[in-house]
């Protein structure tokens, strides 16, 4: 064996060349990681998406890594479970902001966001929602904001469409008597009938109910041409197999939860003429979205539940990037406050899966694809900018 | 809505969707009557029955009668084995009722932990379809699932009625109810009757879940909001009326579904809780009808 001796020079010469070409991962990773803090249903009747969220956003987190990180330092994501309950989701949110002392985190569900906006406010940190779409977010205080499209956004352009292009006339509301179903309901009726349309039926029911039989029956003698369901993915699919057993033909609508292959099996043919929204362009309008359903299979198995969620949670972490460089470029520490004024400083984010988000106030505005089942299979319908 | 053919739609649709939750309540009300015992680790067992058949059906592909086989035995076995290792060691050591209660709600958020790390907490169906096959008779939509369920509960209720009348382990389940201490003197094995009392309420439980199962998803927790309805059924019934608790069982569903009529659907719930406080307030050992005329329904 040769004992290679390098003059010091040398040596410190070539310790700074391999410094300058090595990988940024090298470099990021050697550094104090920047938490992201989320608060989503690990477990419960949401986990299916909600544990998928959190993966879509740890898939962000190690591309963003791989490519020299936030400001040079790796991101990593710290994960709390909330059942999607607001108590759960107040306690996941107070570990954030007393123990793990996070400026900023995400959370979705919208009882849960409800619940932890007072918490955000009071502690002068940012809160984001990544995914809920109670309207009434908007108006949750200072440091609650939202990157995902409220309900008035795809409900409002789905309730004309159906009015204006579909040519419907007389819609029937179904909706979870929560805060996921009682506002966008209202919207759906105010944007119908905005159109030209009228309200026959207007239902709530239950979160916990599995027979429906009742409302159905009473919504069936409004005779409706349109019927509108607005709830989760636990009951939206008993609704419409009770609706087409009951001899309920109506075209039915409903909004992005729906947008799960899950439901094309177990509705089989009574699926066929479904609507749902999208809030994320599809693989036809996003080249990138192909390779990451490729990679996401690969590394889960099987498809994500809820795409459209999912390409909102990996871009919540390239919006983190942005508002982080922000202030990394100002020399300015990153708090709640900071991350406020990042947010609206930068204002419009440029986002790989979802495409340009600009926040305006308290709210976001994006195009809404609507997708139809057609032969076993959700298909295009329209595109409403 | 007043139309005859929706009155009985819904009278038809009731009464099959409250055929799971009758035959649950039976099994959960027969365990009271003859251990005494608030069985909270039904729950448990309810949860053991549907993902045993979830995995026959969908992990190994095993045909219906063999998963539901498969889920009788592992949900006795279950069953047994707390009966024997569990409640049989709290009665030898003179539990106080308080330890019994707490153990089998133990037991059962333990059970439900367990298939919580195996499942996973989405949603699952037995079989892909939700869907049931449908035909109208007499302007009334009626499906195979409705038939199915109606007829488990009307063929579960009278089996049972002709076991506890007619062997001779059946009689000694009312005996060891009434006094098990009298009933050992008389050579009547109490431990036995508990253990034929764990079986009869494990068949009830696989009907029951076969049916919710084959009906809409279900996580892991779901038995344990059900287990709340037979909890129900049974103190409206009457504390050791068997029959009368899946009689009562059928009518808060019949409540619940008429309720329509007059109300907004997110009322129905606070109705049938607003009836049921008032029922428990007036009627604390439940609501006793005429015994002449309900002799059968009352089980005595």
């Amino acid at each position: 064996m040769t004992n290679i001796v390098l003059p010091r020079r040398q040596l410190l010469a070539a310790t700074a060349l391999t410094a300058l070409a090595a990988p940024a991962i090298v470099r990021a990773q050697s550094k104090e990681p920047i938490r992201l803090g989320t608060a989503m249903p690990l477990t419960g009747s949401q986990a299916g998406y909600g544990a998928d969220f959190v993966t879509g956003m740890r898939m962000a987190a190690k591309d963003v890594t791989e490519a020299g990180g936030i400001a040079g330092r790796p991101v990593e994501i710290l994960a709390l479970d909330t059942q999607a309950d607001p108590q759960l989701g107040i306690n996941a949110v107070n570990r954030f902001i007393g123990v793990e002392k996070l400026p900023m985190y995400f959370v979705a569900w919208s009882p849960v966001v409800k619940a932890v906006a007072p918490i955000s406010n009071r502690e002068k940190v940012l809160a984001i929602n990544t995914g809920a779409n109670a309207p009434e977010i908007a108006h949750l205080g200072d440091y609650v904001y939202t990157a995902f499209p409220l309900a008035d956004v795809d409900i409002s352009k789905l309730a004309t469409y159906s009015v204006k292009t579909l040519g419907k006339k007389r819609a029937a509301v179904l909706y979870i008597n929560n805060d996921t179903g009682i506002d966008a309901a209202k919207i759906y009726r105010e944007f119908f009938t905005a159109a030209g349309g009228q309200i026959v039926a207007f239902e709530a029911y239950d979160p916990k109910a599995t027979e429906f039989t009742g409302m159905l029956l009473k919504t069936r003698a409004a005779n409706p041409d349109m019927v509108h369901i607005h709830g989760l993915l636990t009951d939206v699919p008993q609704v419409i197999a009770q609706m087409r057993q009951l001899g309920m033909t109506q075209r039915v609508s409903t909004y992005s939860v729906a947008y799960n292959p899950k439901i094309l099996e177990q509705l089989g043919a009574a699926a066929e003429g479904l609507i749902v929204t999208s809030l994320a362009p599809g693989v036809a309008e996003n080249p990138r979205l192909t390779p990451f359903i490729e990679r996401w299979k690969k590394e889960a198995g099987r498809a994500p539940n809820g795409l459209p969620y999912i390409q909102y949670q990996y871009d919540m972490v390239l919006m983190a990037k942005a508002m982080y460089e922000y202030l990394d470029k100002k020399g300015i520490a990153a708090t709640g406050e900071s991350l406020r004024e990042a947010l609206l400083a930068v204002k419009t984010f440029e986002l790989p899966m979802t495409g340009q988000m600009v926040v305006d106030g308290h709210r976001v505005d994006k195009p809404v694809y609507l997708l139809t089942v057609e032969k076993g299979q959700f298909v295009p319908l329209a595109t409403l900018s | 809505m007043y139309d005859p053919i929706i009155l009985a739609q819904i009278f038809w649709t009731g009464l099959a969707s409250a055929s799971p939750h009758v035959l649950m309540t039976v099994g959960f009300a027969l365990t009271l009557k003859v251990t005494g015992l608030w069985n909270f680790a039904q729950a448990g067992f309810m949860a053991v029955a549907f993902y045993t058949m979830y995995m026959a059906l969908n992990w190994l592909g095993l045909p219906i009668a063999v998963a539901v086989l498969l889920a009788i035995g592992t949900t006795v076995a279950a069953s047994l084995a707390t009966e024997a290792y569990g409640l049989q060691v709290l009665r030898e050591r003179q539990s106080g009722n308080l330890t019994f209660f707490i153990f089998t709600l133990i037991l059962s958020e333990f059970l439900i932990y367990v298939i919580t790390l195996i499942f996973g907490t989405e949603p699952q169906t037995l079989f892909k379809s939700i869907l049931s096959p449908v035909q109208i008779i007499g302007g009334v939509a009626v499906s195979d699932w409705d038939m199915l369920g109606v007829g488990l509960m009307i063929g579960g209720m009278f089996a049972l009625w002709l076991f506890m009348t007619f062997t001779r382990d059946g009689q000694f389940l009312t005996a060891v109810a009434d006094n098990a201490k009298l009933a050992e003197l008389y050579g009547i094995s109490a431990r036995r009757s508990y253990r034929v009392t764990a079986v009869i309420a494990s068949l009830f439980i696989v009907a029951s879940m076969y049916l919710i199962g084959s009906h809409g998803g279900i996580v892991p927790n779901t038995p344990l909001e059900l287990v709340l309805s037979a909890v129900l059924g049974t103190l409206l019934g009457g504390i050791g009326r068997v029959f009368a608790a899946g009689a009562a069982s059928i009518f808060l569903a019949l409540i619940q579904s008429f309720s329509i009529l007059f109300l907004a659907s997110r009322w129905q719930n606070l109705l049938l809780y607003g009836f049921l406080f008032v029922a428990i307030l007036l009627f604390p050992r439940g609501v006793r009808l005429p015994k002449f005329r309900f002799a059968l329904l009352a089980g005595r």
